[in-house]
Order: structure tokens, then C-alpha cells, then sequence
């Protein structure tokens, strides 16, 4: 199979296994017991106002029918409409899911980029007292549970050192948070930066242990393969040495990279509810609460997106960065 | 003494070889100091879960009065070693009380994750072909799910409790285990031991039973230990985030009400304590999971990565 071909191939799976998903999702939340209407009824509403929204909504529908509409309208970019906050499901999460982006990406690619390095370090030292030690600081700030790690960092930063605020993104102070400037003005202020310091050194803090680890014990298996062997031999120079090194040792940390970044996006919640971080996460949380399945649907539906075309981005990318890797035996 | 009851157990069991593996790689892990401390960490905090009542001063949940007045949020004190919350409860009766939901919690999403696990790894490793490709596809779907979310989907579908935040936990854990122990029984099956006793005529069952469970067995208690680590650790994040009976005093619990209570910054002998002892708890088992790995040479990243 050609590289095209295979690429070709893989696309078309793709869009398969999402519409897989999306299909199931859809059904699986229908199938749950307890509805929207449910809890406006134990809220107190009357059955005709219940009623009245059902058939509003179109509940009242028969379910492939709403399974088609659903379908439909979400190719046309409408994820239809959060039932507690009467608002499009997208306008309701397209700042969540930045503000989440905002605090996740950089900070797994910090603890990504710090793993690595540290991890090749104590790769290179094997044997040494560095390397039987170095890791431990990196296993216990990477099983802590994050909201223990919050915690502490609460208790120290913002209780005893008074550096930092608590929770929050922005202060009451912070000049900008209004509709009268762009939405991205507040974002640029030492305000915000002093509220992302704790989420950001949480997340940086869990997830620099699973790199390191792995990279620890790919160094240690390249610098026993023969090929570095005959480098070492050669006398290639030491820089030259470690260039060769690193690109062997870092494919499995770069597999690791987008599982890490999904894996958390789901243990978000914890973080942004101990910041109260207005994030994706926890918005997730009050929706799955509440019974608002279509914007839960949505989110679970990006997320499982995230996943499967990460999987595939990492594919693609794997017959680039590792030319060993052939598609003709798939 | 340790020695002669474990030899004790040997004859005793001396043709059962899942026993005999694992109690000889148990007895090698424990040579080493360190995992002797992890270990040691784990029976105390099991001892506290069959003890711990018993030794609190105080009554979980009993409000204590000072002169007439609940006393609130007390710093440590001698008559109350962590302190008060803010209704006037000892911390530290209540962390020994909590010890016992942990390791119920642990044990059984432990339990729960490497049966299901083992019996998927095993099936699709060893009978193959379509009976694997189907097996490790609903794998890949349970991988695919984002774990926190979709637990607290499920627990609200089973309804909010103990019982069920820990049963969803098992029933969507299993994951890693499946398919590192696929990959075990895919290189087992290959051994000439197993060709030999296929040509002997053994059944499957019987392959299975005896020859390939004793050589997966050490690696299963890893997983069983990994397991109790991470069921504590999401039960303990689910108790946070309210998804579980708020009734029964567990380690998570006293965090959350520490949280909601808002006093998380100012009563550290409030919130720290518990959210320590779960830290410390889950950070035992992962790291009597990795001196499984200095024994056996091998699992261990992989082990690692999966089982999240």
C-alpha cells in the first residue's frame, strides 16, 4: 500500500469511527433514565409546560427521527441548543473550551518538553546515584491525585504566601474583563497570569512523570543497541552522539504525547472545580447534573474527536519522524 | 519466622503453581528495603481499615461542644491531634474511620478491575481470530471514553453511592490490564511448553488453567495492586466531585466538605490530612507495582501507561 493510499484509507476510517461514535452517544444518553423534562417537573413545573417544551424540542418524536435531525443539523454546524440555558450548544462552549485549551496545551507541553529532558538525563547516568534517586520527585508529584496537589499548592502559595489568588480567572479588579473590550483583552494582563500560575504548575506537575519514566528507559535501550555502539566507536562527536540518540529514544514519549493531552482534558474537572476554572470540564459536570444532553453529547462527541483524530495525526506522523516504520505490512 | 510460613504454604500448595509464582515473586519483591516500607504502609493502612473505628477518641460524626458551644474549626490541639471542622467534628477520628471505605473501595475496584481484565486479556490472547478482534476493538471504545466524565454519566445512571461510584470504576478500569495481558498471552502461547501440551491432547480449558494463569499470575497481582491504587485514587476524585454517598466518612468525602466549606486555605489540618493519606495510599501501590518491575525486568512502562 502506498503512503496515499494508506493515508486515504485511514481518513476514510476515520470519519467512520466518528460517525460510529456520535451514533452511539447520541442513543446511550437517550437510553439513560431521568430526562430534562424530568427534573423541570421535579423542579416544580406543571405537566402542561413539560409537555409544551417536549413537544417544542421535538422529544416527542419518534427516535430516528430525532437521531436523523441531530444528524443533519450538526453537518451544518448547528450542535442545537443547551435546555438550561436556552443558548446554541456552541456559543455555550466555544470560550469553556478555550479557557481549557488555554490551561492544558501549554502546560502538558511544558511537562512534556521537562520530562524528556530530565528523563534522557537519568537515561544517561545509568547506574549512578542521580539515577537511582532523580526519579522520585517525579513519582510522587505524578501520583498524587490532582486535587491533593492543588491543594497543597493553595495552602502554600495562596493561604501562607498570599502570592497568588485562590480561584478564578480574572480578579474584580482585572480593567478589561467587560463586553466593551475585545474578548482576548483580558487574557493579557498580569491579572490572569497570576490566576493561571497554580492550574498551570498543577497539571505540569502530574503529567512530567510519565515522559520521564519512559524516555528514562528508552535512552537505556538505545545506548545498548548495537548501531549506538558502532557511533560510540567511530568516535562521533558527543553532540553528534546525542542528536542520534534522542531521535531513537523519543518516538515512544511522542505516541505518549496526545494520550496524555485527552487523558487530561478528562481529569480537568478536578482542576478547574478546585480553581473554579471556567473550563469544559466542570461546565461537562453541571450538564451531565442537569440532564442537558445536548450540549454533554456535544462535548463527549469533540472529546472522542480529539482522540480519534490524534491516534490518526500520530499514524501519519510516525512514517515521518520513524522511517522504520513501513505501511506496506499493515 | 515470614520465611517458614511461606515454605509452610509452598509444600502445602506444592503442586499449585499460580500460588507458587506468586508467593516467590512476592517473597523476592520484599527482599528490598524500600518496597518492605511500601508494603508495610499498605498492611498498616489495611490494619486501619479492620481497626480504625475502634481506635478513634471520638465518634465520627459526633459534634463536640466546648462550654456550651460547638467548637469549630480548632486548630490541633492535644485532646484533638487535627483539629476540628466546621461542624465541630474531630479530623482525626474521622480519618481513622475513613480508612475502611478507602480500602473496601480498593479491594474491590482492585477486584473487580483485574477479573474483568484478566478474563478479556486471556480470551483474546489465547483463543484469537475474530473472538480478539472483537474483544480488543471494545477496548479500544472503553479507552476512547474520557474516564472522570464518563464515570459520573454512569454513576448517575446507576444512581449516586458508594457501591456504584466504586462499580463503575471496575467497569471501565479493566482496559489497561486487558490488553497488557493479551500481549503476555500472545508471546506465552507461542512457548514450546504449551505446543507440548497441545500435543499431549490437553483441552484449552486445561492449557489455559495450568500453564498459562501460573505464568501471567505475578503480573496479575501487579495489576491487582496498580488497581487498588487507581480505583482509590478516581473513587477519591468522584468523592470530590459530590458523585458518591456524601454519608459515608471516606478520605474523599472529608476533602469535599473541606472544599465546600471553603476553609480549604485556612484549615489545613482539615483538608491536607485525608488528601495526603489517599496520596500516600495510591502512592504504595504504584510503587510496589514498579519494584515488581526490578524483579521482572519487564511490563512495567507499558504496565504504567495502560493501566490509566
Amino acid at each position: 500500500m502506498s503512503r496515499v493510499r494508506y493515508v486515504a484509507f485511514r481518513s476514510v476510517q476515520t470519519v467512520v469511527l466518528l460517525f460510529l461514535i456520535l451514533t452511539f452517544l447520541f442513543f446511550f444518553f437517550r437510553m439513560l433514565p431521568g430526562s430534562y423534562a424530568d427534573l423541570m417537573a421535579f423542579q416544580g413545573a406543571n405537566e402542561a409546560t413539560v409537555e409544551a417544551m417536549q413537544e417544542k424540542w421535538g422529544l416527542n418524536d419518534p427516535l430516528y427521527v430525532q437521531y436523523f435531525r441531530y444528524v443533519t443539523n450538526l453537518l451544518t454546524g448547528d450542535a442545537g441548543s443547551s435546555l438550561q440555558f436556552r443558548i446554541p450548544v456552541w456559543d455555550f462552549v466555544k470560550m469553556k473550551i478555550f479557557n481549557s485549551l488555554l490551561l492544558v496545551g501549554p502546560a502538558i507541553t511544558v511537562g512534556y518538553i521537562f520530562g524528556t529532558l530530565i528523563g534522557g538525563f537519568l537515561g544517561n547516568r545509568r547506574g549512578s546515584k542521580e539515577e537511582k534517586y532523580g526519579l522520585i520527585p517525579l513519582i510522587l508529584t505524578g501520583s498524587f491525585p490532582s486535587f491533593v496537589t492543588a491543594i497543597m499548592f493553595i495552602i502554600v502559595f495562596a493561604g501562607w504566601l498570599n502570592l497568588v489568588p485562590t480561584s478564578g480567572m480574572f480578579g474584580f479588579s482585572n480593567p478589561y474583563n467587560s463586553s466593551e473590550f475585545a474578548w482576548w483583552r483580558p487574557y493579557l494582563t498580569k491579572d490572569f497570569a497570576i490566576h493561571y500560575a497554580l492550574p498551570f504548575l498543577t497539571i505540569v506537575a502530574r503529567y512530567t512523570y510519565l515522559p520521564a519514566l519512559v524516555m528514562r528507559t528508552n535512552v537505556v535501550e538505545v545506548l545498548g543497541q548495537d548501531f549506538f555502539y558502532y557511533h560510540r566507536m567511530t568516535g562521533l562527536p558527543g553532540e553528534q552522539q546525542l542528536k542520534r540518540l534522542m531521535n531513537h529514544a523519543i518516538l515512544p514519549v511522542v505516541t505518549l504525547y496526545p494520550i496524555s493531552m485527552t487523558r487530561a482534558i478528562g481529569g480537568l474537572v478536578v482542576i478547574e472545580m478546585v480553581f473554579n476554572w471556567p473550563g469544559i470540564g466542570y461546565a461537562l459536570v453541571q450538564a451531565v447534573f442537569a440532564r442537558d444532553f445536548p450540549v454533554v453529547q456535544f462535548v463527549f462527541f469533540l472529546v472522542a474527536t480529539f482522540v480519534v483524530v490524534g491516534n490518526f495525526a500520530v499514524d501519519i506522523l510516525y512514517g515521518y519522524i520513524d522511517p522504520r516504520v513501513s505501511v506496506d505490512n499493515n | 519466622m515470614v520465611k517458614n510460613n511461606l515454605s509452610l504454604m509452598d509444600n502445602r500448595f506444592a503442586n499449585n503453581y499460580v500460588v507458587r509464582n506468586v508467593v516467590g515473586s512476592l517473597r523476592l519483591m520484599l527482599e528490598d528495603k524500600a518496597t518492605m516500607v511500601y508494603f508495610s504502609y499498605l498492611v498498616f493502612v489495611l490494619f486501619l481499615g479492620a481497626f480504625g473505628p475502634m481506635l478513634a477518641p471520638y465518634p465520627y460524626d459526633e459534634t463536640l461542644y466546648v462550654n456550651g458551644e460547638i467548637l469549630r474549626s480548632a486548630p490541633p490541639s492535644l485532646a484533638h491531634p487535627l483539629g476540628t471542622n466546621n461542624i465541630g467534628q474531630d479530623i482525626f477520628s474521622r480519618l481513622l474511620y475513613g480508612a475502611r471505605p478507602t480500602m473496601i473501595t480498593g479491594l474491590l475496584g482492585g477486584s473487580m478491575i483485574i477479573s474483568i481484565g484478566m478474563t478479556v486479556g486471556v480470551t483474546a490472547g489465547y483463543v484469537g481470530g475474530r473472538v480478539d478482534n472483537t474483544l480488543m476493538r471494545i477496548t479500544d471504545v472503553v479507552y476512547g471514553v474520557p474516564l472522570i466524565p464518563f464515570a459520573i454519566v454512569l454513576v448517575s445512571l446507576f444512581g449516586i453511592g458508594f457501591v456504584q461510584s466504586i462499580v463503575v470504576i471496575g467497569l471501565l478500569l479493566w482496559r489497561g490490564n486487558a490488553r497488557v495481558l493479551r500481549s503476555q498471552v500472545l508471546q506465552i502461547r507461542e512457548r514450546p511448553f504449551i505446543l507440548a501440551s497441545k500435543a499431549a491432547g490437553a483441552s484449552r480449558t486445561r492449557i489455559v488453567f495450568k500453564h498459562v494463569l501460573p505464568n501471567i499470575a505475578p503480573m496479575a497481582v501487579l495489576f491487582f495492586s496498580l488497581g487498588i491504587g487507581f480505583s482509590i485514587l478516581i473513587q477519591a476524585t468522584l468523592a470530590f466531585l459530590g458523585v458518591t454517598s456524601p454519608f459515608i466518612p471516606s478520605w474523599g468525602v472529608m476533602v469535599r466538605s473541606a472544599y465546600n466549606s471553603g476553609l480549604m486555605s485556612q484549615a489545613w489540618w482539615w483538608s491536607l490530612p485525608p488528601g495526603l493519606m489517599i496520596a500516600f495510599t495510591v502512592l504504595a501501590t504504584f510503587m510496589f507495582g514498579r519494584s515488581y518491575e526490578n524483579i521482572a525486568g519487564q511490563g512495567n512502562e507499558e504496565a504504567f501507561v495502560q493501566a490509566g
